[in-house]
C-alpha cells in the first residue's frame, strides 16, 4: 500500500462542497400553497415544503399521493391476528398442553383476547414506526439547516420550499427563477459541505480491527452456549449468597455439642403439646375399660349423621363406595389396572364389619388396617365418630327390620 | 360563516311535499301493520303470546334507533363536536320518534303476563326456581316495573324535548347561548341516558328470562342502538340528497366520518358481545350458559352465526378502508345491511324465550315492525317537516360545512 499522505487539513476545512439545492422563503400559507402548486406543475420530484403548522390542502397542492401506510398497517393487523392464533395454538396444543377449566386444548374463544391484543399491538407499532419511516424520521440534521433563515424560523413563523439538486430536471437558474416568480421573499442557494475525510491510518486499519473485534464478540456467547450443555459438579458461583449459608444445626443430624450427639433436643418426659392431651380414652381411642367400646361417645342426631355422610363421601367413598359395599371408583379402577395384586376393600355393610364394636371401627379409621391407610391425621375425632354413626346407618339400610319400614313399603316387601 | 351559510342558501333544506307524502305513506303503513298484527294476534292464547313477543321485539328495535339518535345529539354537545352539525338535525329527527314510542309502549302493559315469567310464575315450576323468583320479587314486581317504565319515559322524553326545542329555537334566533345551555346539560343527560337505557334493557329484555343475568347486557343493547342509529342517519342523509335536498351541506368528508362511526361502533358491538359471551363460556355455570344454549339450539344457532358474520365481519371488512366510506351510495348499502343485522340482533335477544328450539319468523314480525316503525317514522317526519333539515342557527355550522378529514 504505497499511498500518498493525506492532503493537508486546509483543503477539507474550506469546503467548496457541492450544490445541494435552492431554498425559498414565504411569508404566509396562501403564498406557500400557490408556490407549491407551481413547483408541482413544473414537474419537480425531489422537493419538499417546510411549515411550522400543519396546513390543510398542502398535500394536494404538492401533488402527494395518498400514503400506503394504511395497507401496511392492515397487513400488520392480519399478520398479528394469524400470528397470535398460531402462537397460542402451538403453545397450548404442542409445546405445553395444559387443560384449563376442562376446555379443549384448542379453544378459540379463549384465544380471542390474546389475538385481539396482538392485532392491536402489531398494527399500532407498525403505524407508528411506519409513519416515521415513510417520513424518513427521525432526522437529527438536514442540509437545509445550513440556511440561517431556515434554521431560525421554520418552526416559528416562516414557510419554505426546497428543491434539491438531485432532481433529474434541476437547473439552478430555472429553479431560482421559478421560486422567485412564485412569490418567495428570499431565495437561497444551499451548498452541502463534503463529508470530512478520516485520517489514513484509521481508514487503513478500521476494517481489520472491526473484523477481529467482531470475531472476539462471538466468544462470550459461545462460552455461554457451551456451559449450557456441559454437566458440571462444582458448586455454583454465588455472587449474592443471601441466606443460603447459615450457622445452624440441621434436624436429625449428628452434633458433638450435646452429650447424646444429636442436634435435636428430646422432649421433657411427660410433656404434651397444647390441645393434644386426649385424656378421654373412649372419645380419642375408642377404648372403654380396656375393651373396644360399643357405644358412640357422642350424641347421635340428624346433624351428626349428615356430617358423617358428608365426611364419608369425601374420605371413604372413593374406595368403599357410596353404599359401603366396597365398589368405590378408586377401588374399581385399581382392580381394572392391576387385577393380580389389587385387594378390594372390605364391605362395610357385610357381617364382618357389622359385628365389630364401634371403638374398633373408630380405631381402624384412625390408624388404618391391612392395606387401608390411617386417616387420623386428616379426620378429626368428632368427625370419625360421625362416620362410624353413618356407617351404622348404611348397614341398617342394607338389612332393615320389617317393622321399621313405612307401612306402604312394608306391604310392598311382604309381596 | 357568512360565506359558508351562503353555500347553504342555495340548498333545498325543506322536506316540503315529499314530507307530506312520506308521512301519509308511513302513517298508513303503520296503522295497517298494527291492525294486521292485532288480527293475527287475536286468534287465541298462542297467537296472543306470539303477538306480544313480536311487538316487544320490534318495539325494542325501533326504540334502539330513537335512543341512538338521542345519544348522537347528546354526544355532539358533550364533545362540542363541530363536524357533525350538518347532520345533527337528522339525528334530532330520529330522536323525535321518542314521544310516539312512549305511546306505543302502552300495548305492552296488557301483555306483561305473557311476556314476563316473573309476573305470574306457574305453581308447577321447580321449587328452586320459584325461590329464586321470590328472592327477586322486590325488584321484579309489576308495580315497581311500572314505576320504572314511567321513570325511563320521563327521562327520555324530557331530555329529547329539551334538546329538540332549543335546537329548533336556535334556527330562528341563532343565539349561541342556546348551544351553551345544551352543552352544559349534556353530561348530566348522558349519565341519565346511560342509567335508564341500561335498566330499561334489563327490565324489558333481560328479564324475559328472569333467572339469567348479565351485567354487561345494557351496554350490549346500547352498542346496537348506536350502530343502528348511525346507519339510519347515514341512510337518511343519502336518501335526502338523492331527492335533491341538502345537496351541498353534507359532503363526502361527513360521510367518511359517519362511516368511521359505523365502523367503530361495529367493532364496539362485537367487543361487548364477545366480552359477554366469553365470561359465560369460560365460567361454564349452567344458570348462565342456559341463555346461550337456548340461542344455539334449533335454528337459533344459524342466527348466532349470522350475527357473528353479518353483524361484525362483513361490515368490518366492508368499512375498514377509506374508499367505501367516502362513497355515499356504497356506504348506504352497508348501512341497510347493518340495519337488517341489527334487527336480527334484537330478534335474537328477545325471541328465543318465546320459541326455544325454533326461529318463529313470520308475517307477524313484519306487521309489528311496519306498525311501530311506520307510526314512529311518521312522527319523526312530522317533526322534521316544519323545520330546516340542517341546524342553520348553530354557531359551529361554518366549521361543519368546511370540515375536511386531514
Amino acid at each position: 500500500m504505497s499511498e500518498q499522505a493525506p492532503p493537508p487539513d486546509v483543503a477539507v476545512a474550506a469546503p467548496p462542497g457541492h450544490l445541494y439545492g435552492v431554498l425559498a422563503e414565504f411569508d404566509d400559507t396562501p403564498a406557500l400553497l400557490r408556490a407549491a402548486a407551481k413547483v408541482r406543475d413544473a414537474g419537480y420530484r425531489q422537493w419538499d415544503t417546510f411549515t411550522p403548522i400543519p396546513i390543510h390542502g398542502l398535500d394536494g397542492a404538492m401533488g402527494i399521493r395518498r400514503t400506503l401506510l394504511p395497507w401496511v398497517v392492515f397487513g400488520a393487523g392480519i399478520a398479528g391476528g394469524l400470528g397470535g392464533l398460531a402462537m397460542q395454538w402451538w403453545m397450548n396444543v404442542f409445546d405445553y398442553p395444559y387443560v384449563v377449566s376442562g376446555k379443549p386444548l384448542l379453544s378459540i374463544p379463549a384465544f380471542v383476547p390474546i389475538i385481539f391484543e396482538v392485532v392491536i399491538l402489531l398494527a399500532a407499532i407498525t403505524a407508528f414506526v411506519g409513519m416515521l419511516m415513510f417520513n424518513k424520521l427521525p432526522q437529527l440534521y438536514h442540509t437545509w439547516f445550513a440556511s440561517r433563515a431556515f434554521a431560525s424560523r421554520v418552526t416559528s413563523d416562516r414557510f419554505f420550499i426546497g428543491i434539491e439538486a438531485r432532481d433529474p430536471q434541476f437547473d439552478l437558474d430555472r429553479a431560482k427563477q421559478l421560486l422567485a416568480d412564485a412569490g418567495s421573499t428570499n431565495v437561497e442557494v444551499i451548498a452541502e459541505p463534503d463529508p470530512p475525510q478520516l485520517p489514513a491510518w484509521v481508514r487503513k486499519y478500521a476494517a481489520p480491527v472491526a473484523a477481529v473485534l467482531l470475531v472476539a464478540a462471538l466468544v462470550p456467547p459461545l462460552l455461554v452456549a457451551k456451559a449450557r450443555v456441559t454437566p458440571n459438579q462444582n458448586t455454583r458461583v454465588q455472587l449474592i449468597p443471601d441466606m443460603d449459608r447459615q450457622p445452624r444445626f440441621l434436624p436429625q443430624s449428628a452434633n458433638s455439642l450435646f452429650l447424646d450427639n444429636r442436634s435435636m433436643r428430646p422432649l421433657v418426659p411427660g410433656t404434651v403439646a397444647a390441645g393434644w392431651a386426649e385424656l378421654d380414652p373412649v372419645f380419642y381411642r375408642g377404648i372403654a375399660d380396656g375393651e373396644w367400646t360399643d357405644a358412640l361417645p357422642v350424641e347421635v342426631d340428624r346433624a351428626l349423621l349428615v356430617r358423617g355422610q358428608q365426611r364419608y363421601d369425601i374420605f371413604c367413598m372413593p374406595c368403599h363406595g357410596w353404599d359401603g359395599e366396597g365398589r368405590g371408583p378408586a377401588a374399581v379402577t385399581g382392580q381394572e389396572k392391576s387385577p393380580a395384586t389389587w385387594v378390594m376393600p372390605t364391605s362395610l355393610t357385610g357381617p364382618v364389619v357389622r359385628e365389630r364394636p364401634d371403638g374398633h371401627i373408630f380405631n381402624t379409621i384412625t390408624n388404618g388396617i391391612r392395606t387401608m391407610a390411617p386417616y387420623g391425621d386428616q379426620i378429626r375425632p368428632a368427625d370419625r365418630w360421625a362416620i362410624v354413626a353413618y356407617m351404622r346407618a348404611l348397614q341398617l339400610s342394607q338389612a332393615v327390620p320389617l317393622d321399621l319400614l313405612p307401612p306402604g313399603q312394608r306391604e310392598q316387601m311382604r309381596r | 360563516m357568512a360565506q359558508a351559510t351562503a353555500q347553504l342558501t342555495r340548498d333545498n333544506l325543506r322536506l316540503g311535499g315529499l314530507g307530506n307524502t312520506l308521512i301519509l305513506v308511513s302513517g298508513i303503513l303503520g296503522v295497517i301493520g298494527l291492525a294486521a298484527a292485532l288480527v293475527m294476534g287475536g286468534g287465541g292464547p298462542a297467537q296472543r303470546d306470539h303477538f306480544f313477543a313480536s311487538y316487544l321485539m320490534n318495539y325494542c328495535y325501533v326504540l334502539s334507533l330513537a335512543l341512538g339518535g338521542l345519544f348522537l345529539v347528546l354526544l355532539e354537545h358533550l364533545a362540542r363536536a363541530g363536524w357533525s352539525v350538518v347532520v345533527r338535525r337528522l339525528a334530532e329527527g330520529i330522536a323525535a320518534m321518542l314521544p310516539w314510542l312512549g305511546l306505543l309502549f302502552l300495548p305492552i302493559l296488557w301483555g306483561l303476563d305473557s311476556l314476563y315469567l316473573w309476573v305470574d310464575p306457574p305453581a308447577t315450576m321447580d321449587e328452586h326456581l320459584l325461590g329464586l323468583l321470590e328472592w327477586k320479587r322486590p325488584y321484579l314486581n309489576v308495580p315497581f316495573f311500572l314505576v320504572r317504565v314511567a321513570v325511563y319515559m320521563v327521562a327520555w322524553l324530557s331530555i329529547s324535548w329539551f334538546y329538540l326545542k332549543l335546537s329548533s329555537r336556535q334556527d330562528a334566533t341563532r343565539d349561541p347561548a342556546l348551544t351553551m345551555s345544551m352543552e352544559k346539560l349534556a353530561p348530566v343527560a348522558i349519565i341519565l341516558f346511560a342509567l335508564t337505557v341500561t335498566f330499561a334493557s334489563f327490565d324489558w329484555m333481560m328479564s324475559r328470562d328472569p333467572f339469567w343475568y348479565s351485567t354487561i347486557f345494557g351496554v350490549y343493547y346500547f352498542s346496537g342502538c348506536i350502530v343502528g342509529a348511525i346507519s339510519l342517519l347515514t341512510l337518511a342523509a343519502t336518501l335526502l340528497q338523492a331527492s335533491g335536498r341538502m345537496a351541498r351541506a353534507v359532503t363526502s368528508e361527513h360521510y367518511q366520518d359517519l362511516g368511521k362511526y359505523t365502523f367503530g361502533f361495529t367493532v364496539f358491538w362485537a367487543y361487548i358481545a364477545f366480552s359477554q359471551y366469553m365470561l359465560i363460556w369460560y365460567g361454564n355455570i349452567p344458570e348462565e350458559t342456559e341463555w346461550y344454549l337456548r340461542r344455539q339450539e334449533g335454528g337459533w344457532g344459524t342466527i348466532s352465526v349470522l350475527l357473528l358474520v353479518g353483524h361484525f365481519f362483513l361490515p368490518f371488512f366492508a368499512l375498514i378502508s377509506r374508499w367505501p366510506k367516502r362513497r355515499k351510495n356504497l356506504l348506504a348499502v352497508v348501512c341497510v345491511w347493518i340495519l337488517v343485522m341489527h334487527w336480527f340482533d334484537v330478534y335474537w335477544l328477545i325471541m328465543p324465550e318465546y320459541a326455544p328450539g325454533r326461529v318463529p319468523l313470520s308475517w307477524m314480525d313484519l306487521a309489528t315492525l311496519a306498525g311501530i316503525g311506520g307510526i314512529s317514522l311518521a312522527g319523526a317526519l312530522l317533526w322534521l317537516r316544519s323545520r330546516p333539515l340542517v341546524a342553520i342557527g348553530d354557531p359551529r355550522l361554518g366549521e361543519s360545512l368546511a370540515f375536511e378529514n386531514a
